[in-house]
């Protein structure tokens, strides 16, 4: 009885859950705020991005997506080349959010 | 401070400067589907230009300037913004602009087909900003000319995104055809996140006042 009842919970806490995923891309040409809007811009126009910082300190451009929504590898390289810029590395990290 | 307090002092100056005489800016790019209003009052005349950006390499502009210092005359027309060569490094950025436009100049009752080009190249760090650009003008009778610009800048401190962006530069003019063939303009730049402002006083005693805001 109670190893299916914490089954249960467990299915309820896993099925309320969903995975969000922090992308960190490495930029060069980074140099201004523009540069830095420019990049912002075009990636808050992205359904999949939640949230997006630049730091132009560290030439890195960090992005979370939603929760179980993604972005490859080729769109956010194709994404910071149309704002004019060139990724010269992509890092993952898989976060696990609260479904909405 | 606040993003938005500090956006509208800017905006604020900006306006209230507009009539003042002032010169050259930023990128006549931005990214696909940004919009870009650039206003320059300096010794030269009053320039307005609105950019929209359709490709990472190309810009569409509506340009009108009225000239002063030499033949005062009004130029109006749509312009094209071409990037030709850029480069991304790690700690800095290379670019080569074209600007070329067409359109009709004004002086009196005399109206003549005008074009004119230039070549923009700049590179910058975040502490060092280096500028030249070439330009040929040509309004009929009105004016056949070329004129020449060149700066240099730098900034007092390594400023990020959300800070306050300061430069401090200094803007040579050559113009052959003008009252003043050569004239030096010190300036202070400032911008934040879209928004940008510069003010300066030329030797030939000109104030210089420009703004660019990008949306």
């Amino acid at each position: 009885m109670r190893k299916l009842l914490l089954t249960f919970m467990a299915l309820i806490v896993f099925s309320g859950s969903a995975y969000a995923e922090t992308i960190k891309a490495s930029v060069n040409g980074l140099v201004c705020a523009f540069c830095a809007t420019a990049i912002e811009k075009t990636f808050k126009a992205q359904p999949a991005v939640e949230t997006i910082k630049v730091d132009l300190e560290t030439k890195l451009v960090t992005i979370t997506t939603k929760p179980d929504q993604n972005l490859d590898d080729e769109t956010v390289k194709k994404l910071i080349t149309d704002a004019g810029y060139t990724i010269t590395g992509i890092t993952r990290e898989e976060t696990n959010e609260p479904a909405e | 401070m606040d993003s938005k307090f500090i956006q509208t002092i800017i905006f604020a100056v900006s306006i209230a400067g507009a009539g003042f005489p002032a010169s050259a800016i930023a990128k006549p790019l931005s990214y696909p589907g940004g919009t870009m209003v650039m206003q320059e009052n300096d010794e030269t005349g009053h320039t307005l230009s609105l950019d929209y950006t359709v490709t990472p390499k190309y810009a569409v502009a509506i340009y009108a300037k009225k000239e002063s210092g030499g033949d005062d005359y009004t130029t109006v027309g749509p312009q094209i913004n071409t990037l030709i060569k850029r480069w991304n490094l790690p700690d800095g950025q290379g670019n080569i602009f074209n600007l070329t436009g067409i359109g009709v100049s004004h002086e009196g009752s005399d109206n003549e087909f005008a074009a004119w080009t230039s070549l923009l190249a700049d590179y910058e760090t975040r502490r060092i900003f280096v500028s030249y650009e070439p330009r040929i003008m040509y309004a009929g009778g009105i004016d056949k000319s070329f004129s020449q610009r060149g700066r240099v800048g730098f900034a007092p401190y390594l400023a990020n995104y959300e800070d306050l962006n300061t430069w401090f530069m200094v803007q040579v003019d050559h113009h052959p055809k003008k009252d003043d063939t050569f004239v030096v303009t010190p300036l202070v730049r400032l911008f934040y996140k879209t928004t940008l402002v510069e003010a300066g006083y030329s030797s030939n005693d000109h104030l210089m006042f420009n703004w660019q805001l990008q949306f």
